[in-house]
């Protein structure tokens, strides 16, 4: 039973490689920016599902660490001409640095936790639209560059794809070693009973703390390659839209797996896109979407996959 | 001088109306431990209301009433066949009550369109009061300061002295106790959660003639009577009544002080606060 | 100058107005087998909540083989040797056996900020996980997930969550409760066994088997220790008697 699954994944996982690095060969421009998309956000809900699937923390603030690292690097291009080179590690210091801040909230747990970073996050929204002079206000950011590295300027559409893909890869190895590592085991404890861990001799606070700075990081670059993409940023990335979609991303996709938050990204995305080109109301089908998820599957697609295959067993 | 009691009423004024949003919602958790986000769509849904009807009657007291009526129904519905599927999962309880207030807002869009609306004051209220030092302030932000207050005293009165709240505050405390009282428990839930919808609609309304009633605002006034749950802590309605004061004054402030950190003299102190005593200033201990 | 495993002195805890603790003093030997009976409410797991770090006491010293542990973390006792069982179990139904029993050895060692190797590659831990889990009769249940198991073999695994890391010192919160008769003698056999090297501290309802194991009784009632001496001397005190059964 096991063995089976266990191929069967890896056949999924080598199909799927094929797919996506073959894509841009195959499919036109409008798909590959939607993949890429995909990519990007699917990488802001794994962000979010670091927390929320393993730790049991749902936090709205980390639309603030997306932003935030997208406006740092877009305005050190576009406003001071800085390199390519500097200008992501720029982006991802900001960001994770944000998060080394918020993540004192950690300190609440439950309900408080949630309005915490609610609000936290508005903090950041606010500036974004408030402080004009720095971050353009509501027109926000403009003429981002595309991305230079080593003198090679990525910018086509395809280009720009297989770096977002290379990075991904890397970042879904290491996520992978850190869930499965005892460091990922203990936030899955801390999820699971807290109180028992604090008397096993653990300090949960710590661990949450770390588990949130690395979530902010991985934010942080999901802002840095999103602003390369888009090449625009205004404050509306920061707002609680954006970290509610990623929520949902996650849980639609499947909480707590490494592809659900792809998954549910390329259906959210996917549906936003189609619905939109002949419904304007697209956050009214998302609100749909939320509650449909909760009251019908919970457990997202791979947890509807996961119990129709414990079913077959049977 | 002139500025700063301008600015104090205008926080005041902002107090009342976050009071009347954030009462409910700390009721409705501390009792039921439920975490409803549609309150701010609750307020933006009374306060559409209330503009048509109010324009169509030219009476506002009707308009207040219609307010929160519709969104006393809307909460209703919500309620039994929305938010009682999360049960006690405060995530699940965030992502329906969300959900929900993503398709009011859309509703409301269609409905009402994108423009800012102001809600028509009646002429009586429409003038200026003077004040001694020369200050002119508007006739019915005093309206809409007492009508805080009288809620805010009203409330209480309620929760301390009546039966009913008596058994809030014991349910408040130990929900399981509430059931042994002999009170009906869902007849319980039923009054505050709809008292707590009615509120957040007729704050719609009076929101609506202060602040204009337009797409957005039902998440705007949320964030900060969520600030306001918070700094008062989760269950507590002297918290909360507090808690506005200070979230309503602090705007205020930091809107005249630091008007592109505003954000920053409100969320500021509520950190601080949060890491010294993460459950505000009055909440109990077992709220999560 | 021997030290004591465990030393309480004046030990009181308020909640409120109440007074949970009042002014405890015991002194427990090491390898000693300590039951601590008395009747619900006599303040007995507000004690062990004392001693393991779950609260502070309002005042009194507490000691553990010497050394000053009343303003330490329950975190910080636990790496000081300290090991506990709760009377509600409070393992982790949501993860495997294996995985339980991994935090707890990951608990009081820096492994658990590791974040390359995955879990299952800890040297030694499969190893040390079904010696354990053998020991309490549960063994080969390695990728069972806990809500799957029994409440019997949850009280089980609880015992092996507080022995994995070889505790200087063990409290056990009536462990035994809720148990059949058959489980509860294997339970009690196991404990009964267990080396001198761990200090034991005893809550336990049923008269028999505290008498059976200990090597001397606390008497707790309404917070104060009301007798302490050999099993035999506490059967016998009629004080106790009347605590117990006047009581009714």
């Amino acid at each position: 039973m096991n063995t089976t699954r266990l191929i069967a994944t890896r056949l999924i996982a080598i199909v799927l490689l094929i797919i996506v690095v073959g894509l841009p060969m195959a499919a036109g421009t409008y798909w590959v920016g939607l993949v890429t998309q995909i990519f990007i956000f699917g990488l802001l809900a794994l962000a979010v599902d670091l927390l929320l699937g393993h730790a049991g923390l749902f936090s709205l603030c980390h639309a603030a660490f997306f932003a935030v690292a997208a406006y740092t690097t877009s305005i050190l291009q576009v406003r001071y001409g800085v390199s390519t080179q500097w200008a992501v590690p720029a982006g991802l210091l900001a960001g994770t640095s944000l998060g080394l801040l918020f993540g004192l909230s950690v300190r609440t747990r439950g309900v408080y936790f949630i309005l915490v970073t609610m609000a936290m996050g508005y903090i950041i929204w606010g500036v974004g639209y408030r402080w004009s002079a720095f971050t353009g206000g509501d027109s926000g950011i403009t003429n981002v560059p595309a991305p230079m590295v080593s003198g090679f300027q990525i910018s086509t559409a395809e280009q720009f794809y297989y770096v977002v893909l290379a990075v991904l890869l890397v970042v879904l190895a290491l996520y992978q070693k850190l869930v499965r590592s005892p460091f990922g085991l203990v936030l899955r404890g801390i999820k699971s009973g807290e109180p028992r861990m604090r008397s096993l001799g653990f300090n949960p606070a710590r661990h949450l703390y770390v588990a949130f700075v690395i979530s902010a990081f991985m934010a942080s670059l999901a802002g840095v390659l999103y602003v390369y993409h888009n090449r625009f940023i205004n404050p509306v990335a920061a707002s609680l839209h954006v970290n509610m979609e990623a929520v949902l991303m996650a849980i639609v996709g499947g909480s707590g797996t490494l592809l659900g938050p792809f998954i549910g990204a390329a259906l959210v995305l996917g549906l936003r896109n189609w619905v939109s080109s002949f419904f304007e109301f697209h956050l009214a089908v998302m609100g749909l979407v939320f509650i449909a998820v909760v009251i019908w599957a919970p457990g997202g697609v791979i947890g509807l996959l996961r119990r129709y295959s414990s079913g077959k067993e049977k | 001088m002139d500025s700063f009691i301008l600015q104090t009423l205008n926080g005041i004024s902002y107090a009342a109306l976050l009071f009347l949003l954030a009462s409910g919602f700390t009721l409705t958790f501390g009792l039921m431990r439920i975490v409803n986000m549609a309150h701010g769509a609750y307020y933006l849904i009374g306060g559409y209301v209330g503009l048509t009807v109010a324009k169509a009657t030219g009476n506002f007291a009707l308009a207040l009433l219609a307010g929160g009526v519709t969104a006393t129904l809307l909460g209703y519905l919500a309620d039994k066949f929305l938010i009682k599927r999360a049960g006690e999962n405060h995530l699940a309880q965030v992502l329906i009550t969300v959900g929900l207030a993503y398709v009011v807002g859309d509703v409301a869009l269609k409905i009402w369109g994108g423009d800012a609306l102001k809600l028509p004051i009646p002429i009586v209220m429409r003038g200026v009061v003077e004040l001694p030092g020369g200050i002119v302030y508007p006739v019915f932000r005093f309206f809409l300061m007492s009508v805080g207050v009288a809620v805010a005293l009203l409330l209480w009165i309620m929760y301390r002295k009546t039966q009913i709240g008596a058994a809030i505050r014991a349910g408040v405390d130990d929900r399981e106790m509430v059931g042994a009282t002999g009170i009906h428990v869902d007849r319980l839930f039923l009054i505050v959660s709809g008292l707590a919808s009615f509120l957040a609609g007729f704050s719609g309304v009076l929101g609506g003639a202060f602040l204009t009633v337009y797409p957005g605002a039902e998440w705007e006034i949320l964030v900060f009577a969520l600030v306001v749950v918070i700094i008062g802590g989760l269950g507590s309605l002297g918290g909360a009544m507090i808690g506005a004061l200070i979230v309503g004054l602090l705007d205020a402030y930091g809107r005249w002080l630091l008007p592109e950190m505003s954000y920053f003299v409100l969320f500021g102190p509520m950190a601080i606060l949060l890491l010294f005593r993460p459950r505000g200033l009055f909440g109990a201990e077992n709220m999560t | 100058m021997n030290q004591f495993a465990l030393s309480l002195q004046s030990v009181v805890k308020m909640f409120g107005g109440v007074r949970a603790v009042d002014g405890v003093s015991l002194q427990v030997a090491p390898g000693e087998r300590r039951v601590v009976i008395g009747p619900n409410g006599a303040g007995k797991t507000s004690l062990f909540h004392c001693i393991s770090g779950v609260i502070r006491p309002t005042s009194g010293v507490i000691q553990c083989f010497g050394e000053d542990i009343t303003q330490l973390s329950e975190p910080q006792r636990t790496q000081k040797g300290v090991g506990r069982t709760f009377q509600i179990s409070s393992v982790f139904a949501e993860l495997t056996v294996l995985e339980n029993v991994a935090l707890a050895v990951l608990g009081i060692r820096q492994q658990k900020w590791g974040m390359w190797s995955a879990v299952n590659q800890l040297k030694g831990l499969r190893e040390k996980a079904a010696e354990q889990l053998a020991l309490v009769g549960l063994p080969g249940k390695e990728e069972v997930m806990v809500k799957s198991l029994s409440y019997g073999e949850r009280r089980q695994l609880e015992l092996v969550l507080a022995l994995v890391n070889g505790p200087k010192l063990l409290l056990l919160d009536e462990p035994c409760a809720g148990l059949s008769p058959s489980e509860r003698q294997r339970l009690f056999s196991i404990i009964k066994n267990l080396p001198r090297s761990i200090t034991m501290l005893m809550i336990e309802h049923d008269m028999d088997i505290a008498l059976a194991l200990a090597d001397r009784v606390t008497v707790l009632h309404r917070g104060e220790m009301i007798l302490e001496g050999s099993a035999q001397e506490v059967r016998q005190n009629p004080q106790v008697r009347e605590v117990y059964f006047g009581q009714v």
